[in-house]
């Protein structure tokens, strides 16, 4: 558990997460009030990052669940392993007909079959998925629900329920529920709006591209052979970039990957030409990159 | 001096106050936000700012969209107020007093003065919304003043008694002959008290206004005749928009998933289940097809409808990026595409290159016919049985031909067409406008001249089948 703020801070810094006073503090309040955390901004601002090192950082298991559409609950919760039930069925086969074998109705039969029926239906046959294995977890766990705006409205409303209880009921075994609350971080990408329900019972964190100061740190961090001098040049361009009107802003994961490629090719200083050679790291659109091009004089200072 | 129950109230009804304020400006809140934000609130030390914003927004604002609408509430409700000071609940009250303090120091003590701006504040709570905007402060005062009286006649509150019984002057300063009417003749106090109490009140009703002039703002926008928006505002008017559009697209994304389940996918259901020797273990449904209309925008750029077009290419340009299937025209009197236009730029630099590079024939007006029948013989390809053509314009034909042959085609070759015309009703016939020979022949067309009105003709276009 964190101690207050300013440990989110530096507990997540020591796995090399560089989290803003904002985000520390939806964190901490998220755990102090038990509940989940809606993580919603653009793509590459360390969404999914962030439950990775939260994790890490209390060193607790990290349970993901990667949402996408047509989503369900044999894959978000359990299932059960019909093939490994029909296999024990096809061996079992004899054994379970001399057991039927006394029984002279169709009727008798199936009502002694079916005193047997927990055989078939015991957590042998059970394959846990990620958010029972989340509920039934001995020790807290952090539960990631990434990209929940990939799933279908049916699965959020599954969800909502399991969120509101922590207790997962399989009619066949029984009802498990939670020795410890797992810390449920969603994130969502805005590809569509969450329904007001499960909204109102999350804290809601929207993460922006980073200030400055953060983002040098990021890639100080991350990427250290990219010299504190190249870095912060590398970060006033970046942000001077994200001012024009681009169809795909760079985020801070192509800010890295253009730091790490500029240390590769030897940089020390963000010289117009090689910067302009290597715009493709943090630039998807063939149209974003001649803008900058076009602006280049105003970008580039070398 | 200071009780802890007595603070801890005052401190509470702050924050009541501010989320007041957000449901004014027009923010969801139900009381599980609310009640998050006291509990999140023990939890965090208000000489952090950031620290204390955060826990604002992230229990109460559930919809990113409305983080802007939360950081000017903000703003006004807590920084004004605090300032740079260290600890934002202590100053938080106490400035608010401190503030007036220096209007007069011996007449009346501090415990006096907290009664004072407590009762200023029921007293305003108690006035229906609307007087907080139509009343001067002044008659706010005198009315304040008038309650006042009333209730320590009937024994309640000394405090009536105690501003009145150190009344130096025989007329109040500032209350102007009417008022001093309604006031009655003995009203009358000290002069600096009489500020003060009138600054208190100033303050107290700007702070309480703050959420509804944002709302009022915003819908004045809206609902502005888009002919008479100001350069200023129209900037303004991008990111309401934009605000708008994402809230529309996401209401609409929301109602796309709802309608999910069909019927039996057997093919699926069937080759899944093989590996169970075809026992089928697991069933498939099929999606049910997603209506997701094809949209076609022709619209009129000349100068006819210089400011409306501008305008309604920036929707035109909303409409493109919140739907897949957009293509978009303009003409003046020739008919040009430019979806790829919008798909490459941001609004701002494809309206000037519009205007700037493109060949729509400026100076000869606006021709109606000569643009249908050139998109007749281009782009008739983009039509189809599933398409929705939206017209923009006012029909100023410059006594020209109308196309008739064309606009007709145009219409039988798509699914609807809708005609969206920004003048007013009355004026549909006027001049050279011939608004009334192509309207039989659209599924509708409408007034539009707001965002409000293009709001709910796309919501009802797209949202409610
Ligand atoms: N604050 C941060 N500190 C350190 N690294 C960061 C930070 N934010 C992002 N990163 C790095 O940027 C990359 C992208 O982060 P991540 O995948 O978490 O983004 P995301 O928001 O989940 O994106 P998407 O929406 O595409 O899933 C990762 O390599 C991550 O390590
Ligand atoms: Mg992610």
């Amino acid at each position: 558990m964190f101690d207050n703020v300013q440990h989110v801070i530096d507990q997540l810094e020591k796995h090399k997460y560089i989290c803003s006073r904002d985000i520390a503090t939806t964190i901490y309040l998220a755990m102090k009030m038990q509940k989940p955390v809606l993580v919603e901004g653009p793509a590459g601002v360390g969404k999914t990052d962030l439950g990775k090192c939260i994790a890490l950082a209390l060193n607790m298991e990290l349970i993901r669940l990667q949402c996408y559409e047509g989503l369900d609950e044999a894959k978000a919760l359990y299932e059960w392993e019909y093939a490994k039930q029909l296999l024990y069925t096809q061996i079992l086969k004899d054994k379970l007909s001399q057991m039927l074998s006394n029984e002279d109705t169709l009727t008798d039969a199936i009502n002694k079959l079916s005193e047997e029926e927990d055989v078939f239906f015991s957590d042998k046959f059970l394959i846990p998925r990620p958010i029972l294995k989340a509920v039934a977890s001995p020790s807290p766990a952090v539960l990631l629900i990434d990209e929940i705006d990939k799933s279908d409205s049916e699965f959020e409303a599954f969800l909502l329920e399991v969120l509101s209880d922590y207790q997962i009921t399989i009619p066949e075994i029984g009802t498990i529920v939670a020795k410890h609350k797992p810390f449920v971080l969603l994130t969502s990408n805005n590809a569509r709006e969450m329904s007001d329900a499960l909204k109102r019972r999350c804290l809601h964190l929207y993460i922006d591209f980073p200030s400055k100061e953060l983002e040098e740190k990021i890639i100080q961090i991350k990427v250290p052979e990219c010299g504190s001098y190249l870095t912060s040049e590398l970060i006033e361009t970046v942000h001077r970039i994200r001012q024009l009107p681009l169809k795909k802003e760079p985020s801070i994961s192509e800010t890295l990957d253009w730091a790490k490629a500029l240390s590769l090719l030897g940089c020390e200083v963000l010289k117009k030409e090689s910067a302009i050679d290597t715009l493709n790291f943090i630039l998807k659109y063939e149209k974003d990159i001649e803008l900058v091009k076009k602006k280049s004089d105003d970008i580039f200072i070398h | 001096m200071k009780h802890e129950n007595d603070i801890q109230h005052r401190v509470k009804k702050k924050f009541f106050d501010f989320t007041a304020i957000l449901k004014d400006a027009g923010i969801e809140l139900s009381t599980v936000e609310v009640m998050d934000m006291f509990e999140a609130l023990q939890y965090v030390e208000f000489n952090d700012k950031n620290a204390f914003k955060q826990t604002l927004s992230s229990t109460l604002i559930k919809d990113y969209t409305d983080l802007p609408v939360f950081e000017r509430c903000f703003e006004r409700f807590f920084e004004k107020k605090t300032g740079d000071s260290d600890n934002f609940l202590d100053t938080l009250i106490e400035r608010s007093i401190d503030q007036l303090k220096s209007h007069d120091d011996q007449k009346i003590t501090d415990e006096q003065m907290i009664m004072l701006q407590e009762q200023v504040e029921k007293f305003l709570d108690e006035q229906p919304s609307e007087s907080l905007f139509e009343k001067t402060p002044e008659q706010l005062l005198s009315l304040f003043l008038e309650s006042l009286e009333e209730s320590s006649e009937s024994g309640g509150g000394g405090l009536g008694f105690m501003l009145f019984s150190s009344r130096g002057h025989t007329s109040s300063p500032g209350i102007s002959e009417e008022d001093s009417d309604e006031t009655g003749d003995d009203a009358t106090l000290d002069d600096d008290l009489y500020q003060m109490m009138l600054e208190m009140l100033k303050n107290r009703r700007n702070e309480k206004t703050i959420g509804t002039e944002q709302k009022k703002h915003d819908e004045y926008l809206l609902n502005k005749f888009i002919y008479q928006l100001t350069p200023e505002e129209i900037k303004e008017m991008r990111e309401l928009i934009m605000r708008f559009g994402q809230k529309m697209k996401n209401r609409i994304s929301l109602r796309k998933k709802k309608i999910k389940h069909g019927s039996l996918d057997v093919k699926r259901t069937f080759r899944s289940n093989m590996q169970y020797d075809s026992i089928p273990f697991r069933l498939f449904y099929k999606d049910k097809r997603i209506d997701r209309p094809q949209l076609i925008v022709l619209c009129d750029i000349s100068s006819s409808v210089n400011q409306y077009s501008r305008f309604m290419l920036l929707l035109t340009y909303t409409l493109q990026s919140l739907f897949s299937k957009v293509r978009t025209f303009a003409f003046i009197s020739n008919m040009v595409e430019i979806t790829e236009l919008f798909r490459e730029m941001d609004p701002e630099r494809a309206l000037s290159s519009i205007f700037s590079d493109t060949d729509f024939t400026y100076g000869w007006g606006s021709n109606y016919g000569n643009s249908f029948n050139q998109f007749m013989e281009n782009y008739s390809d983009s039509l189809s049985h599933k398409s929705t053509v939206l017209v923009i314009g006012d029909a100023r034909n410059n006594n020209q031909d109308p196309g008739m042959k064309s606009f007709l085609r145009i219409k039988e070759r798509s699914r609807n067409l809708f005609w969206l015309n920004p003048d007013k009703r009355h004026l549909w016939d006027w001049s050279d406008s011939i608004a009334t020979v192509y309207k039989p022949h659209c599924t509708e067309m409408r007034e539009v001249n707001n965002v409000i009105d293009l709001a709910d003709f796309v919501d009802k276009l797209f949202v409610k089948k």
